[in-house]
């Protein structure tokens, strides 16, 4: 209403005096609920939705009285000065943090720009790609250097040079994006007029298995008529305060976010890459934005682990907060957000919510290893949204710094963080030994002393006779021994196989006695192994699809070595091959047991005995299953690879048949079944 | 120019002298009163009440309401030509009756009543007139009735009046008055109400040609029966980041001159089920501000003509216009009710004058939801999650009364057989993994006997394909193919919608053994917030068919139940005990200026609103003051388990919803918001202030004022200190 008021007044002045009144700059500020959802992302890598982490808070459509024709970037200093290059104009625009025009630079200079850094103390540098140049003025707005292409001889005499983004650091080193210049960043420091100190943060270039394959077996000539493969450009960059890069690259995956250091090599990894992004900033609490042409932005933390994502792109509804076009993203010093859309020509500013404050202020404390007073803001996130990761996650470090270990293992394991939950394992077993180490010996001791005991009466006075004849009665049964003959099959498997094969010391019936167990082992160790240990999210079950699936990959590997086996002269029965197989397995239901129950007291520092176990078991079974082959068979080593390899091959193309059948059934079944929906319409109608 | 600048110099005189006059008291015989003319701009005086003056001029059907009080007036038609328009433009800007018009293909020619050769033959009545009106080159033809009535004056069209007779022309589009109420650019002050979501200004600043268009939406959300082209961009090619708009929950739209002090609030009294509302601000194709209701008579669409959706296709149109009454009814307003505040007091009073909506208990209740069981995949079918059973609610309600919360009112979601997603739900069977039906029954009665509402959640519209056979009695649109709505989650990727019928059929058979065995709880969604044209059976059915069927079906609904609907269309108002999900905001389009709580303002005192789940919210106490503000419930969703346990299921985007995570929030707002509901029992909202100063302002008919803060400093006003992120009531 007082808006109102200073209008009327104003519009009084306007017609009586006929003066005309202009509005200073044009901004809309609206507090209202933003039109996107944002998503964060679990620890098991999943997608959520979360809280909103930012709403739209203004829309920059006008600096003064001039509205923008084609702007490209942006730049924000701590004062809230907002530099625009504004490209279809072929200037530079200065405002004040109010939208009120200070100045424009550039007019007449700049010939076709497409990227500007300014500096804190208002030195403007214009990568002026249609000019092939690079213009700095000064915060009068006064042409102070012109840089032109390198002469160096490093920098490539046939390399054109069309600058089209920059960054200068505080020693006024400028880092240019070169358009087609693979080579990396080009790094020219201002002395003597631009010297060029070489090339910097160049992407690695992607080659898969096959370009590897192909590079092997053409020759010299035909290599040189393949597509070159050359490393992605960078498409824009940032600078912090500490000199730190970062580069966004178009294209890539895993490295379209790239923190490098000084020496160029990067320091972030991230997971959720933005596709088609357009530009970086860094936030104030190591927090990095990055924002999509799509409109979509990105905040990830100084590990490069998601925080938020949200915003998307305007379906014409005019709806605030999306974008059409994003070219240039900053950051405030009050952690708003600058979003620059050259399709729509404006800056749209959003403003973080409570929450996202909480998070900031947590980024912030926990930065600065205040752990004790970052819980405070951890919780409020946690009140909020209790399964929000990153607030897991650094709950967890805290507590943990603390020395609330449980408290810390609880937060871990929640937000999946492996190593905070191996170090506050590790804590509390060292304090469970503590306690119990003496205990545990005596236990031991007591136990060897008792058996050495028992050992000696039963020397003198054969008290164990009876439960030995018991046992040995038990061990003759037919069963049992054909089971405990698993452990001769290890140990001699080409003995063994000839057991099999011959004097048919094993049976059906201990066969699918030991691969039931096999599968029971492998269902127990999968759910409730160790947390460090485990691929499968905490509480969640899915035993009847596993089992399913053992089965079917038994079948298939069994019968398709059979068909083979018959074929290429094999003498194998069916059953036999079976049984081989199975008992192959011995060794992993005879060391399974060890690993699971290490892989519940062992921390990351000890996680080797576990690998070295499983790995184990996998080097004895696949020998096992080698010998079997060959010798049930009674092939040599090479007939035996030559009949592996067919038979993976006779998989392969089972599986192909049993998709063709299925498409073809079901192709059947739907023609039927619209036959019998047309017609019971037809009757229903 | 000139001309504008004397026009505004006239103008601005006028209101200088108003102002004056307020200023210095109510002289006698008041200077502008005297002065009541007998024609204002080439108008004349056809009609008068006790409050307004009626002018009209027979060239396009034109009128000017004048408020006796103020003096000022409110045209319909443009006076003023700034010599940017073209003929089009200026018939729509002039004429009484636009219209649309399909030929072929197109249906974007237009027929007005001054480019085009109209047959009329006029008839005064007491308080108004009435035009037989005959498009002689389109060969169609109408009655227009105007008539002034005590409270404004209403423009309508009978049904039984349309005639078409040519074959190549045919209606598409009607609006009454297009332009009532228009004002050139920044030349008046005030705004444009826009019911989107609880309400939205647009001022009449001058928008310098910032906006491509302005709002346009179908009255009680768009028609599913109609293909929309689908432009979103999805995240990762899976997720769907875009938030649907909101929809138009009341068939209403003001424009208010507070300079002038004149507005009106436009009520669709007839033929909203199928119109569109259109606020477009200047700068939109021409510099007028105007706001107006699109009757929708016809539509075109896309015929495929195979079921292969790539092998070609037609654009035709429906054959058959859809039939209803128009009526617009321009509630005027004047003096100290000249703004959004009276608008929503009018609108209420209106509503319970005709019996619209009939005031029921408005006694405060926090409302806790629960999710009873949701489904994930498992295997080639799926497997329940379980979230919250019988006994949990027993348990939560036990610490809610320890902790003194004792006023609840709690929707069950997810308690039927087969979990949330078993739709439809044909009788009443509880899932056995909540305790089965017995538990719930005594759960219900129980809950009763502490004064607590439990109702069982039934969405009556949508049928899910992957549960339940879904061959027959499902919505097609009107290109004969049937609406799938995406879902964009893992487990259930499509559900269909149940025509109006057969969700008829299916709540009457659930209620049938539902009432037998309690005494009827009911919270009815779906059908109660959707509304679309469909064929079925070759035959076509309009949105007025399907209003017509909910509406009745509602009626009938309401007699052998309480009941209580999710985001009601107006037309279900008479029937609902409470209104939850009340929208605080708006869909945040770029040309709305502020957000304001009309709705919150036209319900409080009469139905009692219940907000969207505070679980969320990212501005908790922004979100908090927002309820203090608008007189609303706060709403809780509530899970025993940790909603985790959710991530594999169709409800994955419930993220936070875990009982012990917000027990200390319910009970703290529990606290707050009863004694703010103390002071304002049964009183009703007059007036909604926004103050420059980030406070805002909310007096009830009872005398009690509430000042709101949203700023980050401590505000001074009127005399009270109200500290930052907080409220103060006066008594």
């Amino acid at each position: 209403m007082k808006k109102l008021k200073k209008k009327t007044l104003a519009k009084l002045i306007a017609s009586l005096a006929l003066v005309l009144v202009l509005a200073a700059g044009s901004t809309s500020v609206s507090h209202a609920d933003a039109p996107y959802k944002t998503y964060t992302v679990d620890g098991y890598g999943s997608v959520t939705e979360t809280q909103t982490a930012y709403l739209p808070y203004e829309t920059i459509t006008k600096i003064g009285t001039e509205a923008l024709t084609a702007p490209t970037d942006f730049t924000l200093l701590k004062d809230g000065t907002m530099y625009i290059l504004d490209s279809g104009a072929g200037r530079v625009v200065v405002s004040d943090a109010q939208c009120n025009l200070i100045t424009t630079i550039g007019e007449g200079v700049i010939v076709g720009a497409r990227g500007m850094y300014v500096t804190e103390d208002k030195t403007v540098y214009v990568a002026d790609r249609d000019g092939g140049q690079i213009l700095v003025f000064d915060s009068e707005g006064t042409l102070i250097h012109t840089y032109k292409k390198p002469t160096e001889a490093m920098y490539g005499e046939t390399q054109d040079f069309l600058p089209l983004k920059i960054v200068v650091n505080s020693s006024g080193t400028m880092y240019v994006i070169c358009e087609s210049n693979t080579n990396g960043i080009v790094e020219i420091s201002p002395v003597e007029d631009g010297t060029f100190l070489g090339y910097f943060g160049t992407n690695a270039t992607k080659a898969n298995i096959w370009t590897i394959i192909w590079r092997a077996v053409l020759t010299d000539a035909q290599r040189a008529k393949m597509m070159s493969n050359l490393p992605a450009t960078p498409d824009n960059m940032a600078i912090d305060e500490k000199g730190v890069i970062y580069t966004i690259t178009r294209g890539e995956k895993l490295e379209a976010v790239k923190r490098l250091n000084i020496a160029g090599v990067n320091m972030m990894e991230i997971e959720r890459y933005p596709e088609v992004p357009a530009a970086v900033a860094s936030g104030n609490h190591d927090n990095v934005f990055v924002a999509t042409t799509t409109g979509f932005i990105y905040e990830y933390n100084n590990e490069g682990d998601l925080l938020f994502m949200f915003g998307g792109s305007d379906d014409g509804k005019q709806r605030i907060g999306l974008s059409t076009k994003v070219e240039a993203i900053q950051i405030g010093t009050d952690d708003k957000i600058y979003v620059l859309d050259s399709e729509k020509a404006q800056i749209q500013v959003y403003e973080p919510t409570e929450f996202t404050n909480y998070l900031h202020q947590a980024l912030y404390l926990f930065s600065k290893g205040r752990y004790e007073e970052s819980k405070e803001p951890l919780s409020e996130i946690l009140e909020m949204n209790s399964l929000f990761t990153y607030a897991n996650m650094a709950m967890g470090k805290a507590l943990y710094k603390e020395g609330d270990y449980e408290g810390a293992l609880k937060y871990a394991k929640l937000s999946k963080d492996m190593d905070g939950y191996s170090d506050a394992f590790w804590e509390i077993r060292n304090v469970w030994l503590k306690h119990n180490l003496t205990a545990m010996v005596l236990i031991i001791l007591a136990f060897v002393l008792m058996i050495q005991v028992i050992k000696h009466v039963d020397k003198k006075k054969h008290i164990l006779d009876k439960p030995r004849a018991v046992l040995n009665r038990f061990r003759e049964k037919k069963l049992v021994s054909e089971l405990r003959y698993g452990f001769y099959f290890i140990r001699h498997p080409i003995d063994g196989c000839y057991g099999i094969k011959r004097e048919g010391r094993v049976s059906l019936y201990s066969t699918n006695i030991l691969f039931a167990l096999t599968i029971a082992f492998y269902v127990i160790n999968k759910y409730f192994c160790g947390f460090l240990t485990k691929t499968v999210r905490e509480g969640k079950f899915d035993i009847l699809s596993d089992v399913g699936l053992i089965l079917i990959a038994a079948v298939l590997v069994v019968g398709c070595n059979y068909l083979m086996c018959t074929i290429n002269d094999g003498e194998g029965k069916l059953r036999h091959i079976y049984s081989s197989f199975v008992y192959s397995f011995v060794p992993y239901l005879i060391l399974m047991p060890v690993v699971f129950v290490l892989s519940h007291i062992v921390s990351n520092n000890e996680i080797f005995f576990v690998q070295f176990g499983t790995f184990a078991i996998t080097v004895w079974v696949a020998v096992l299953l080698f010998v079997s082959i060959q010798e049930i068979n009674n092939y040599t080593v090479k007939e035996t690879i030559k009949i592996i390899f067919l038979t993976l091959f006779t998989i392969l193309i089972v599986c192909l048949l049993i998709f063709i059948i299925y498409v073809l059934w079901s192709q059947v079944f739907d023609f039927i079944q619209s036959i019998c929906g047309e017609v019971v319409y037809k009757i229903g109608s | 120019m000139a001309h504008r600048i004397f026009r505004k110099t006239i103008t601005t005189l006028m209101a200088t002298l108003l102002a004056l006059e307020i200023f210095f008291g109510n002289f006698p015989g008041s200077f502008i009163k005297a002065n009541a003319a007998s024609e204002i701009n080439g108008h004349t005086l056809i009609a008068e009440n006790a409050g307004y003056r009626l002018y009209m001029q027979e060239d396009n059907l034109s009128l000017i309401v004048e408020s006796k009080e103020t003096g000022t007036y409110m045209e319909s038609a443009v006076s003023f030509d700034d010599g940017n328009n073209n003929n089009t433009w200026l018939g729509a800007m002039q004429s009484a009756v636009v219209i649309t018009m399909i030929n072929g293909g197109d249906d974007s020619k237009q027929a007005d009543l001054v480019n085009d050769d109209v047959s009329r033959q006029i008839t005064y009545t007491d308080n108004g007139f009435s035009a037989k009106l005959y498009w002689t080159k389109y060969k169609f033809g109408m009655t227009l009735n105007v008539a002034l009535e005590e409270d404004g004056v209403v423009a309508s069209v009978d049904d039984d009046s349309i005639v078409e007779d040519g074959t190549s022309y045919c209606l598409g589009t009607i609006s009454l008055y297009p332009y009532m109420g228009n004002s050139y650019m920044d030349e008046k002050e005030g705004y444009l109400l826009v019911p989107d979501g609880n309400g939205a200004l647009i001022y009449l600043d001058d928008k310098e040609g910032r906006f491509k268009s302005g709002f346009s939406s179908m009255i009680y959300g768009s028609d599913i029966g109609f293909d929309e082209s689908d432009t979103t961009t999805l995240l990762y090619d899976k997720y769907n980041t875009i938030k649907d708009s909101e929809q138009i929950i009341a068939p209403v739209y003001g424009i208010a001159h507070t300079e002038d002090k004149i507005a009106y609030l436009a009520v669709i009294e007839e033929g909203e089920g199928r119109a569109q509302i259109e606020c477009v601000p200047n700068g939109v194709s021409v510099n007028y501000n105007r706001a107006y209701a699109k009757f929708i008579c016809r539509k075109t669409y896309t015929q495929p003509t195979s079921n292969n959706s790539t092998s070609g296709s037609i654009h035709t149109y429906e054959s058959e216009r859809s039939h209803s009454d128009l009526k617009v009814r321009f509630l005027f307003l004047d003096g100290e009710n000249a703004n959004y505040s009276g608008m929503a007091s009018a609108y209420r009073d209106y509503l319970l004058k005709t019996g619209g909506m009939k005031c029921v208990d408005t006694a405060y209740n926090t409302r806790v939801d629960f999710l009873g069981t949701e489904r994930e995949s498992w295997l080639f079918s799926t497997t329940p999650v379980v979230m919250t059973t019988v006994d949990d609610i027993y348990g939560i309600y036990d610490d809610l009364e320890t902790a003194g919360v004792k006023d609840i009112l709690s929707v069950y979601k997810g308690w039927q057989d087969g979990g949330l997603y078993n739709l439809p739900i044909s009788k009443y069977k509880a899932d056995s993994k909540i305790g089965g039906t017995k538990a719930l029954t005594g759960l219900i009665r129980d809950a009763e006997e502490r004064g607590i509402s439990l109702y069982l959640y039934n969405d009556g519209r949508t049928i899910n394909p992957d549960e339940q056979n879904a061959t027959f009695n499902v919505v097609k649109k009107i290109n004969k193919r049937r609406y799938e709505e995406k879902t964009y989650m893992d487990v259930y990727e499509n559900f269909l919608y149940l025509i109006p019928d057969r969700s008829d059929y299916m709540l009457s058979k659930f209620l049938k053994s539902y009432t037998s065995k309690t005494s009827g709880n009911l919270a009815l969604a779906g059908v109660t917030d959707t509304l679309f044209s469909y064929t079925y059976s070759g035959k076509t059915y309009s949105r007025y068919d399907t209003e017509d069927t909910y509406e009745n079906m509602v009626a009938k609904i309401d007699e052998s139940t309480n009941l209580i609907m999710e985001q009601p269309f107006a037309y279900l108002w008479k029937n609902t005990e409470a209104f939850l999900d009340m929208p605080l905001y708006t869909s945040s389009y770029m040309y709305e200026d502020e957000s304001v709580p009309f709705l919150s303002m036209v319900l409080k005192g009469v139905i009692p609103v219940y907000s969207e789940y505070v679980n969320f919210e990212a501005n908790k106490q922004e979100f908090f003051l927002k309820l203090v503000e608008t007189g609303t419930y706060p709403s809780f969703y509530i899970t025993k388990e940790s909603s985790s346990e959710l991530i594999y299921t169709n409800s994955c985007d419930i993220y936070s919803s875990e009982y012990t995570t917000y027990r200390n929030t319910i009970i703290d707002y529990t606290e707050q918001l009863k004694k703010l509901w103390e002071v304002t029992e049964n009183a009703y909202m007059v007036s909604h202030e926004i103050t420059g100063t980030g406070v805002t302002k909310v007096t009830y008919s009872n005398g009690v004022k509430i000042y709101v803060n949203y700023s980050s400093t401590e505000v001074n006003i009127d005399g009270l200190a109200v500290s930052p992120m907080s409220y103060v009531v006066e008594k």
